[in-house]
C-alpha cells in the first residue's frame, strides 16, 4: 500500500503534466488545420499596369505567403475570335497584369483592409481584389478555445509541478537515511542514488503507459470521433505516434531531473 | 606494527563553536584495541567522526591508513570508507532493505557477485548467531539483534579497522556481553585494529587493550 502510495505521488502530477502536453499538441494541431482551410477561403486578385514587378508585390506585407501570375492568354484566344487581328494585339498590349495572392495564414477582416491598402499602394497596381468567405467568428471562437485550454493546461500544470517540488522535498526525508549510510561506507553516488532514479525512470515510464492508454481509448471512443468529426478533425489529430516521443522525453526529463535534484541536494551529516 | 591511526596535534571544532578537540596527539597500531572514553559532550564521538571523514580538521594532522584526512578528496574517501568497519550507537541500519541485506552493504558497494555476498552474510549472521534472522527488517529486531546485525555488516569486508562509537549505549547486560565478546574476537581472530569510543570500558573485558582518555578537549593516555 505504501509502495503503490510512493508511485502514485509521482506518476498523478506526471501523468497530469503529459496529458496537459499532448492536449496543448492536439489544440495546436485541430487549429492549425483550421487555418489552413480558412486562409484557403481568400482570393486575392491584384489588378497592375504591366510596369509592376512581381517581386515588389511578394516582399510588400509579411502575410503573403507566394503570388502567382494569371495567364491572360485564355481570355485573350476566346474574344479573339470575335474581332480583327489589329484589335485583338492592341487589347493585348493595354491589358494589364492579374496576381493571385496566397496568404500564409488565415487573417481577419481587419488584417486584410491593411493588406490591401498596401498592395494597393504599389506603383503600377489598379485595384485589388478580395473575394472571401467570412469565417470569422469560428476563428475566434477556436482561438479562443485555444487560449482557454492553454491557460487550463499551464495551471494543471504548475499545480503539477508545486506537487512535484513537494514529492521531491519527501524524497529527500525518505532516502536521507539510506544514502547517509551508503555513504558512511564508502558507496559511489550512482549506487546509493540507484533506487531513486529507478523509482523515478519507473513511475516515469508508468505515466507514460497511462497517458498514451488513455489517448489510444479516446481516439477510438466512437463519441469522441464522432466530436472530433463535428469539428473537422481526424482522430489522427487527437493522437499521433510521433507524440509519444515528445512525451517520453518529457516524462523522464522531469523524473530523472527530480531524482537529480534530490541527490544534488544530499549532504553528508556532520 | 604500523600505525593505523596517527595524530598530531589535532583540532577538531563545528563552525562558529569553540574547539571540541583542542589538542590530541596519538598513534594506534596493527591489531591494537583502543578505547577512547571522556564524559559526555567531551568530543569522543566527534574524535571517530574525524576518522572516518565526517568531520574536517579544524588543525594539527591526521592520518588514517597511511591517508591524510585534511587532504583527503571525495573520491579517496570514499575508498578508504570501504575498508572501514562502523558501528554507531543507533546501529544506522537501512530499515527497508532486509537483515542480509544490511550485512551485504560493504561487499555490494566493493562490487562481489550477489551470490559471494549472500554467502558471506550468512557465514557473518551465523556468527553473530542471527542467521534465522535474516529474512526480517531491522525494525522486527530488538535493540541488541541490531546492534550484532550492526556488528556483522561491519566485519563483512574484513576491514583493517573499526570504528564503533559507544557501541552498547543502547543495550541490556547481555546484549552489551554479546557485542564486546564479538568485538574481542574480530580483534584477537582476525586482527582488526579496533578503536571504541565509550563511556565506561566494561569491567569483563577481558582482552588486552589501551585507554585514551579525553579531558577538557585534551587526549590522555591512560594506559
Amino acid at each position: 500500500m505504501r509502495s503503490i502510495r510512493h508511485h502514485l505521488s509521482l506518476i498523478l502530477p506526471l501523468f497530469a503534466i503529459l496529458f496537459c502536453i499532448e492536449y496543448l499538441m492536439v489544440f495546436d494541431r485541430i487549429t492549425e488545420s483550421h487555418e489552413k482551410s480558412l486562409k484557403e477561403s481568400y482570393s486575392i486578385i491584384l489588378v497592375a499596369d504591366r510596369s509592376a514587378k512581381l517581386s515588389d508585390i511578394s516582399h510588400r506585407d509579411t502575410l503573403i505567403e507566394r503570388v502567382e501570375k494569371i495567364d491572360a492568354e485564355n481570355v485573350l484566344r476566346r474574344i479573339k475570335a470575335d474581332m480583327n487581328p489589329e484589335s485583338a494585339e492592341k487589347i493585348r498590349s493595354i491589358m494589364p497584369l492579374f496576381f493571385s495572392i496566397k496568404l500564409k495564414r488565415y487573417a481577419d477582416g481587419e488584417r486584410i483592409e491593411r493588406l490591401r491598402s498596401e498592395l494597393i499602394s504599389i506603383p503600377g497596381v489598379r485595384d485589388v481584389h478580395i473575394f472571401e468567405k467570412v469565417h470569422d467568428r469560428l476563428y475566434a471562437m477556436l482561438l479562443f478555445m485555444k487560449i482557454s485550454f492553454t491557460v487550463f493546461s499551464v495551471l494543471i500544470g504548475a499545480i503539477s509541478l508545486l506537487l512535484l517540488v513537494k514529492q521531491m522535498t519527501i524524497w529527500q526525508f525518505e532516502h536521507r537515511e539510506r544514502m547517509q549510510i551508503m555513504s558512511l561506507f564508502g558507496a559511489p553516488v550512482w549506487l546509493r542514488s540507484g533506487v531513486l532514479f529507478r523509482l523515478a525512470v519507473v513511475d516515469a515510464l508508468l505515466a507514460l503507459l497511462f497517458v498514451v492508454s488513455a489517448l489510444l481509448y479516446l481516439v477510438n471512443d466512437p463519441g469522441v470521433v464522432k466530436l472530433l468529426d463535428a469539428v473537422g478533425a481526424t482522430p489522427e489529430r487527437l493522437f499521433r505516434f510521433d507524440d509519444i516521443t515528445v512525451l517520453a522525453g518529457v516524462s523522464f526529463a522531469i523524473a530523472v531531473f527530480s531524482a537529480g535534484w534530490v541527490v544534488l541536494r544530499f549532504k553528508e551529516e556532520q | 606494527m604500523r600505525n593505523v591511526i596517527e595524530a598530531s596535534a589535532l583540532k577538531l571544532a563545528y563552525p562558529r563553536h569553540e574547539p571540541v578537540i583542542k589538542s590530541a596527539t596519538f598513534e594506534v597500531r596493527t591489531g591494537e584495541f583502543v578505547f577512547v572514553t571522556g564524559a559526555s559532550g567531551s568530543g569522543k564521538s566527534t574524535l571517530l567522526k574525524s576518522m572516518y571523514g565526517s568531520m574536517p580538521l579544524s588543525g594539527g594532522e591526521l592520518q588514517v591508513g597511511g591517508i591524510d584526512m585534511d587532504s583527503i578528496s571525495g573520491s579517496k574517501l570514499y575508498k578508504l570508507r570501504r575498508h572501514i568497519g562502523i558501528i554507531f550507537q543507533d546501529y544506522k541500519l537501512i530499515r527497508e532493505w532486509s537483515v542480509e541485506k544490511n550485512v551485504m552493504l560493504p561487499l555490494i558497494i566493493a562490487g562481489f557477485p550477489k551470490d559471494v555476498c549472500r554467502a558471506q552474510a550468512q557465514k557473518l549472521l551465523t556468527h553473530v548467531k542471527l542467521s534465522h534472522k535474516s529474512d526480517k527488517y531491522p525494525p522486527e529486531l530488538s535493540g541488541g539483534e541490531q546492534q550484532r546485525v550492526a556488528m556483522a555488516r561491519a566485519l563483512a569486508h574484513n576491514p583493517f579497522l573499526i570504528l564503533a562509537d559507544e557501541p552498547t549505549g543502547n543495550l541490556d547486560d547481555y546484549s552489551s556481553q554479546v557485542v564486546w565478546n564479538l568485538l574481542e574476537r574480530a580483534n584477537e581472530e582476525l586482527e582488526t585494529t579496533i578503536l571504541v569510543v565509550t563511556h565506561h570500558i566494561p569491567e569483563m573485558f577481558s582482552a588486552h587493550y589501551r585507554h585514551l582518555m579525553i579531558e577538557n578537549g585534551v587526549v590522555y593516555e591512560i594506559h
